[in-house]
């Protein structure tokens, strides 16, 4: 196929590959988009769209949540309103015991995230479907929300529309690399060269690095999301259980479950946010399925009569340390990862697009990316 | 046999006979739309005839969205067109 | 413990089989009555051999070794190293089936093609009609119009016809010459020419019309526009009549429903005309060791070919041998089966009757135009990523519907062929019928 050779390739078309089209292109470099399917059909399309601030510890990716979150309203800008963003806001429950959840407030409040403690009475009023029981929970006005198929297919336009390319089906197979600095991506659609590449393959982003004879500790991590049928306006948050934000953070690989309940602009509900970390064997898990059912109701009664319609199922990549991987390749230049993104890499993408484009045109930055850079796992035994 | 059956479909009162689908019944007493769509409110009856289009769903006593053309009748049922 | 889901001609013929033999089965099934979609319950109307059903209904009712789970909607299923869980929603409660060994015979649906006014009131399935008519005693509408392709439009427009309506034509897509191309299928099935001869006989009692190479290509709630249309299914002379009518009952061969399968995981494959169906031994065992799969879900075939699958079945897993005489009725019908395939084909050319206003998903209501500009705009390029940009697919009925027609709409556009992979994609769900998530979170009580 004639391509012109890129000043850039970026490798997926998930939502960190569209960011990082995008920021390199407004950058003024010519950028290729390769995907191994087409736009959006990995992670990015079993994903709920979270832009969340919530459920970050204090540290580097809190300040990478918070700068991404107004980054994705810089974005709304840039690329039209067309992806259902919207800054719906979190409310988080605190289910038994509100100390660790109140505590974890706290730290984020000192970080610069707006979390406010509510009691029972502006709880319901929040969310007025809730269990009467719940009392107390805390309210982050900045959460937000997209739809991320959208979002990934509006910000490539917007990257084709200013010079880029998009060549999808084609699977990444090698690269031509000489004296460990990249030349070039061979892909079962041909061999395209560029002296930049990224790496935005998500849960694949190991395998990537490994065809270039480098090595990421990136596995894929099972989420489920259930979707109900259409229903009236029960939700009016993001509303998930103070469990939640503990999960986000474990390393057990037995399943863990705890909920994530929201309302869509489409009438449906979507419960999410099981983890289990196993390979990627896509079967079906009715044991979790019935586990977030329980869980949902549990937080909203009303449910309790809205049919389930569909459950997807989609692969979270995630690294040993939970942290995105993003930065140049420690051992072949010329190769950039951000990957990693786990399940908030929805949130993450434009933040971790202007790090990465930041990094290559050694620009200064919003912040320090040190904790993210893949040399962290140099000389490790994957 | 094929006793008859009274029920009410938006408040107003029908009947059919026993065993007959809640679609079957309406279509019978000259009903032609059981629900206006979600988003251009155009009118929507029976298609598939056999559980598998839900073009047909109704609320009925009080449960959203069940096949108004697998649901037989009960006396005294309440149905309402879903929104 | 042998279970059979579904209670058609397939099904009912495997538990026969089995019982007879001396064995228990169970029989689970979501209508309320047996018999499938073919065999409706109210013998209002009389089919050609209608009677033949009673046996197999007085075999299997009443048999101390059947056990029948009636309006039992199956809404998943799950397997360990040697057994089979089917839940199940009965009035509400969800109830757990345990069995060793499934025979699943599931059935097909109307295939529907879309068209201008096919969301309107008044537009069914020719099987939407068949229900209304032999299972509640209801004609569908005072004048109706039959069109679409395949013989099943025959015995609707009879029973309809038989039952008071005003048909006012059948309108087949496909020429009757297509069947010369299968000699042999016809030579070995004669009994189809009787068949043939009865619906033709009754065609002429109610003075039905019958035209071929037309197709309605449009619907405006009181009158259908008929085109002339060539074998390719393109368009050759539009509008060329116009027909008032209340219902316009179109179907365009049938979809097997294989949505309870791919969950348990048995291997599929696609059909030559692009159906979606399983894979199955000679004794219709699937790739997994005690499941088998007849009737429909194997490959469309009409009821004949179905009871002998389903007592292929049966007899396979009790352990019989299958008689000589059972595959070969078993051969001729499938090759009969083929002939059907080649004479009523749905060739690619309905596309071209589409306009940017057609809408193509029912539920979501997405028009054609949105799915287009999915592809062209937003680079969609499978009916997945389509989907998740326009929610084609994403309503009540999870694409059984308009899966397949998005798809090919978007092959088309971008010229290119569906790939198997995809149809069988966009053919599997992971739910087999929508369940309340109370009842989902509360479990199954008693084991």
């Amino acid at each position: 196929m004639q391509k012109n050779n890129p000043d850039a390739i970026v490798i997926g078309a998930g939502i960190v590959g569209a960011c990082s089209a995008l920021s390199l292109t407004n950058a003024g470099l010519k950028v290729m988009i390769i995907d191994r399917g087409s736009v959006a059909s990995g992670t990015t399309g079993a994903g709920e769209g979270n832009i969340l601030v919530s459920d970050k510890d204090p540290g580097p990716e809190l300040t990478l949540a918070l700068k991404s979150r107004d980054l994705w309203f810089e974005l709304q800008e840039d690329v039209g309103d067309s992806f259902e963003l919207e800054a719906k806001g979190g409310v988080v429950v605190a289910r038994h015991d509100s100390s660790a959840l109140m505590k974890l407030a706290e730290h984020q409040r000192a970080a610069g995230v707006t979390a406010e403690r509510v009691n029972s009475a502006e709880l319901h009023k929040l969310e007025p479907y809730l269990h009467p029981d719940l009392s107390e929970g805390v309210f982050y006005p900045q959460d937000a929300q997209c739809q991320p198929m959208l979002a990934a297919a509006r910000i490539i336009q917007t990257v084709l529309a200013r010079g880029g390319q998009l060549v999808s089906q084609a699977r990444v197979t090698g690269f031509e690399i000489s004296e460990n600095t990249i030349k070039g991506v061979v892909t079962s659609r041909g061999t395209f060269h560029s002296p930049l590449v990224v790496n935005a393959s998500g849960t694949w982003a190991g395998e990537i690095a490994t065809l270039a004879g480098s090595q990421l500790p990136i596995a894929p991590r099972k989420g489920f999301i259930l979707v109900t049928e259409p229903a009236p306006q029960y939700i009016f948050h993001k509303v998930y259980d103070s469990d939640y934000v503990a999960n986000v953070a474990s390393s057990d690989a037995d399943l863990q479950t705890s909920t994530v309940v929201e309302g869509t602009r489409s009438g449906t509900i979507l419960i999410g946010a099981s983890r289990e970390r196993i390979g990627f064997d896509g079967s079906m898990n009715f044991e979790i399925v019935r586990k977030l059912a329980a869980q949902a109701t549990s937080l909203f009664p009303v449910l309790r009569d809205v049919q389930l319609l569909r459950v997807y199922r989609g692969f979270r990549p995630y690294a040993p340390d939970h942290l995105p991987v993003i930065g140049e390749d420690s051992l072949i230049s010329g190769l950039w990862h951000s990957a990693g993104h786990e399940g908030a890499g929805i949130g993450l993408a434009p933040g971790s697009a202007a790090l990465i484009t930041d990094a290559i045109l050694g620009r200064d930055s919003f912040m320090d990316a040190q904790a993210f850079s893949p040399q962290r796992f140099a000389g490790a035994r994957l | 046999m094929n006793s008859k059956v009274n029920f009410t479909f938006n408040g107003t009162q029908y009947s059919g006979e026993e065993g007959q689908s809640v679609a079957a019944a309406l279509l019978n007493s000259g009903v032609t739309s059981l629900r206006s769509t979600r988003f251009n409110g155009e009118p929507r009856t029976i298609f598939c005839g056999i559980g598998i289009c839900f073009d047909c769903v109704v609320k009925i006593d009080g449960v959203a969205n069940q096949r108004a053309c697998l649901i037989a009748i009960t006396e005294g049922s309440q149905i309402e067109s879903s929104q | 413990m042998i279970a059979i889901i579904g209670a058609g001609p397939a099904g009912l013929a495997a538990a026969r089989a089995i019982a007879l033999a001396g064995f228990a089965v169970t029989v689970i099934d979501a209508a309320q009555k047996p018999g499938g979609q073919y065999w409706r319950h109210r013998s209002t109307v009389d089919g050609y051999k209608a009677t033949r059903s009673e046996k197999y209904f007085s075999t299997v009712m009443g048999n101390p070794l059947v056990t029948y789970i009636n309006g039992a909607q199956v809404w998943s299923a799950t397997r360990s190293e040697k057994s089979i869980y089917i839940n199940y929603l009965q009035s509400g409660v969800e109830k757990r089936l345990t069995c060793t060994d499934l025979i699943l015979t599931t059935g097909a649906y109307d295939r529907s093609l879309p068209f201008t006014g096919w969301d309107k009131p008044g537009s069914m399935t020719p099987g939407a009609a068949q229900a209304l008519l032999k299972g509640h005693g209801v004609i569908a509408g005072k004048s109706i119009v039959i069109s679409g392709t395949g013989p099943f439009l025959l015995p609707v427009a009879v029973g309809l016809a038989a039952g008071g309506a005003k048909v006012e034509g059948v309108f087949e897509a496909n020429s009757p010459l297509r069947w010369l191309r299968s000699p042999l299928a016809l030579l070995l099935n004669p009994e189809k020419a009787l068949e043939l001869l009865y619906y033709l006989k009754q065609f002429r009692r109610y003075s039905i019309p019958v035209r071929f190479g037309k197709a309605v290509t449009e619907f405006t709630g009181h009158s259908v526009r008929i085109s002339d249309v060539n074998s390719d299914m393109t368009i050759k002379k539009t509008n060329v009549r116009e027909i008032d009518c209340n219902v316009i009952a179109t179907g365009w061969g049938f979809v097997p429903d294989i949505t309870l399968g791919g969950i348990l995981g048995c291997n599929q494959v696609v059909d030559k005309d692009g159906t979606v169906v399983f894979s199955v031994d000679n004794n219709q065992r699937s790739s997994i060791e005690n499941i088998w799969i007849a009737g429909e879900a194997t490959g469309i075939g009409g009821s004949d070919l179905a009871l002998a699958e389903g007592h292929i079945a049966g007899l396979s897993v009790i352990g019989k041998r299958i008689p000589f005489s059972l595959n070969f009725s078993k051969f001729r019908k499938r090759l009969f089966a083929r002939a059907l395939q080649v004479s009523y084909p749905v060739n690619p050319g309905w596309k071209k009757w589409l306009n940017r206003q057609t809408l193509i998903c029912r539920c979501e209501e997405v028009s054609c135009g949105q799915i287009l500009d999915s592809v062209e705009e937003l680079k969609a390029e499978d009916a997945r990523t389509s989907k998740l940009f326009t929610r084609a697919g994403m309503g009540l009925c999870q694409g059984r519907i308009c899966s397949r027609n998005v798809a090919e709409i978007i092959g088309e556009s971008k010229e290119l062929r569906v790939s198997d992979s995809e149809r069988i994609a966009y053919s599997n769900r992971p739910i087999a019928a929508p369940i309340s998530l109370g009842t989902l979170g509360d479990g199954i009580s008693s084991k």
